[in-house]
């Protein structure tokens, strides 16, 4: 278990979650049935969810309820999603947000 | 106050480029918009879009009082052109 | 292509608000459909719990389950993870655009709540930085903590009621400091509104907190200055430093946060030369307050009033929760910031009103004053309270509406 997950919490009780496996970037990773993308990767000390498509200046999760689109990862299969609201599922390939490369300046894709 | 401050994280757009845009003409908040992109990225504003009025606000408080407004245009969510289409 | 759907009231926002309304209504045998963004039903109710005055606590995710339980209905959907992206007003009422497809609906309600004012400075991209609703959200709703060691940014109530979330979960924190002072902080960067803060809230005297913010409204009036009795290194509420004559003055780090910067201030809420110093933290929560969230309002034509003691721009409607749109009514935040419970309130107020338009609600008009007073009560004793001025500024938005209605009508 993540030292990031709270297992005991004086107030909150949440009912037992299944763990499933899915993949950021390539590697696998665990997490809890239907906790969201962001919550997964940050129980495992992953804060960097996208690079600016301009400057490639590292993002991560900023506002937790789909308002400020900073934290958009690609899920093969279902394209660009806000990794703050939607759930992972067994098996989800997560990749994080890319800078882009722009032809009319000539930047170059990382 | 340091220049180099981003106001809108979309964008990019810092203090220094609200200065420059409104040393260049634009004095409400909508011309401020047109000219640096801030309150145009994904989130449509709702992050920024109190900074831009407030920093307007104090450049020239007659722009804050009603004159040019942003405004809120639909889709106020992304939405995929499948979707729009109608697709499951 | 996906089937148009049909329901006879829609809800955008299944939160304290939406769910109230919802379950306040279905007796009418309405078809009832709500729709909220997040996973899960409860909005911000998911997250909250506060201590009562009585020294029980209030669980908002206790709350929530209870009222989605109720929701619980053969005449009631309620789907999450639906997003609402525009919205038209049809001869029968309204057409709502959503990720599953239009909705024809003949009433609307909109109870979209409330969104977080940012708090720019130095480096509040980096990853780990993120606004005091998101740590929120991380601790109480998915339980994860926002890092290892933050600091909060914003001495405000929203920053001080999620503040005490975040100790009550373990949460390690360094102190709450003063919002920078630049043009963006307005008064959340004054140490001295800071204290005048803590006094309004000090005569509510629930909690630790509460006790220490009456402390200090004596020592003011003993007529001691802030920065004479007021000990740099701050003072500890539930074991976190308030730390009041502190501001952040950047947020440092290479790939995402490593520390901050933190400088201390005069009393007009000046940096003092010479007083920067470096706390390792790894995650940052900016608490600079909420403002109505209102854009699907603006979509769909309201007229709006600027009223900054309800967080912002609030779209017309009167005491009944109508807006001068036919068949479109606003509860909960989205009428100005007020705590859950307000909004549960307001909730039942617009069931009871769209029952009472319909011709479904027996005694109508006593039923609805009796919701209205309801709200009344439960504003004057709520424990969390957003801002003195509220009753006022409700008064005048719907002071505003009657003479527009009056002018509409004589035009």
């Amino acid at each position: 278990m993540s030292k990031l997950r709270i297992v005991n919490h004086p107030l909150i009780k949440k009912g037992e979650q299944k763990r499933i496996s899915f993949t950021f970037n390539g590697e696998s990773l665990e997490g809890l049935e239907g906790e969201p993308i962001a919550a997964a990767l940050l129980a495992h000390g992953i804060r960097i969810l996208r690079r600016h498509e301009e400057s490639g200046s590292n993002r991560g999760l900023y506002c937790a309820i789909g308002h400020c689109m900073e934290c958009r990862v690609d899920v093969q299969g279902k394209g660009q999603v806000r990794a703050c609201l939607t759930p992972i599922v067994e098996g989800m390939e997560v990749v994080e947000g890319k800078q882009l490369e722009n032809k009319i300046t000539g930047r170059e894709a990382p | 106050m340091s220049n180099s401050i981003i106001v809108c994280r979309c964008e990019e757009v810092t203090v220094e480029n609200l200065e420059d845009a409104y040393h260049t003409g634009a004095i409400t908040s909508r011309q401020i918009k047109m000219k640096t992109r801030a309150t145009m990225g994904a989130c449509q504003g709702r992050v920024c879009r109190n900074l831009v009025d407030l920093w307007m606000g104090n450049k020239n408080p007659l722009a804050s009082k009603g004159v040019e407004q942003l405004s809120y245009r639909p889709p106020v969510r992304p939405i995929t052109f499948g979707e729009l289409a109608g697709e499951e | 292509m996906m089937e148009k759907q049909y329901t006879d009231v829609l809800i955008i926002g299944a939160g304290p608000a939406g769910l109230a309304a919802a379950t306040n209504l279905f007796e009418s045998g309405f078809k009832i459909t709500i729709l909220d963004e997040f996973p899960h039903p409860g909005g911000r109710l998911l997250g909250q719990f506060h201590e009562e005055s009585d020294g029980s606590w209030w669980i908002g995710r206790q709350v929530a389950s209870e009222l989605v339980e109720m929701t619980k209905q053969p005449n009631i959907s309620l789907q999450c993870g639906v997003s609402v992206y525009g919205l038209k007003q049809i001869s029968e009422g309204w057409e709502v655009l959503s990720s599953v497809g239009t909705i024809e609906t003949k009433y609307l309600l909109l109870a979209t709540g409330a969104a977080e004012i940012p708090v720019p400075l130095e480096g509040w991209t980096l990853p780990g930085v993120m606004s005091i609703g998101a740590a929120q959200v991380l601790t109480n709703v998915h339980m994860v903590k926002p890092g290892d060691r933050g600091i909060i940014v914003g001495v405000n109530v929203l920053g001080l009621a999620i503040s005490r979330e975040l100790a009550v979960a373990g949460v390690d924190l360094a102190g709450i400091v003063l919002s920078p002072n630049n043009l963006f902080s307005g008064e959340n960067a004054n140490p001295v509104e800071a204290i005048n803060l803590l006094m309004s809230l000090s005569h509510l005297a629930p909690s630790a907190w509460m006790r220490l913010g009456g402390s200090l409204a004596q020592k003011m009036k003993m007529g001691k200055w802030v920065s004479t009795f007021f000990p740099r290194q701050g003072m500890n509420v539930w074991d976190i430093p308030l730390l009041l004559k502190t501001t952040i003055s950047s947020i440092q780090g290479k790939k995402s946060v490593e520390s901050v910067v933190l400088a201390d201030v005069n009393s007009s809420g000046q940096i003092i030369a010479g007083s920067e110093r470096e706390e390792k933290v790894d995650f940052v929560a900016l608490a600079g307050g909420l403002y109505p969230l209102a854009e699907l309002a603006a979509v769909a034509g309201c007229s709006f009033l600027y009223l900054p003691e309800l967080g912002g721009n609030i779209p017309l409607h009167n005491e009944q929760m109508k807006t001068p749109l036919s068949n479109l009514y606003v509860a909960g935040n989205i009428t100005g910031v007020e705590g859950a419970q307000v909004a549960m309130a307001q909730g039942k107020l617009a069931a009871r009103s769209i029952g009472n338009d319909a011709g479904l609600l027996k005694n109508g008009r006593e039923k609805i004053a009796e919701a209205m007073d309801e709200v009344h009560q439960v504003r004057k004793t709520a424990t969390i309270q957003f801002h003195p001025g509220i009753i006022a500024a409700r008064k005048r938005v719907y002071e505003m509406y009657d003479s527009l209605q009056k002018e509409s009508l004589t035009s």
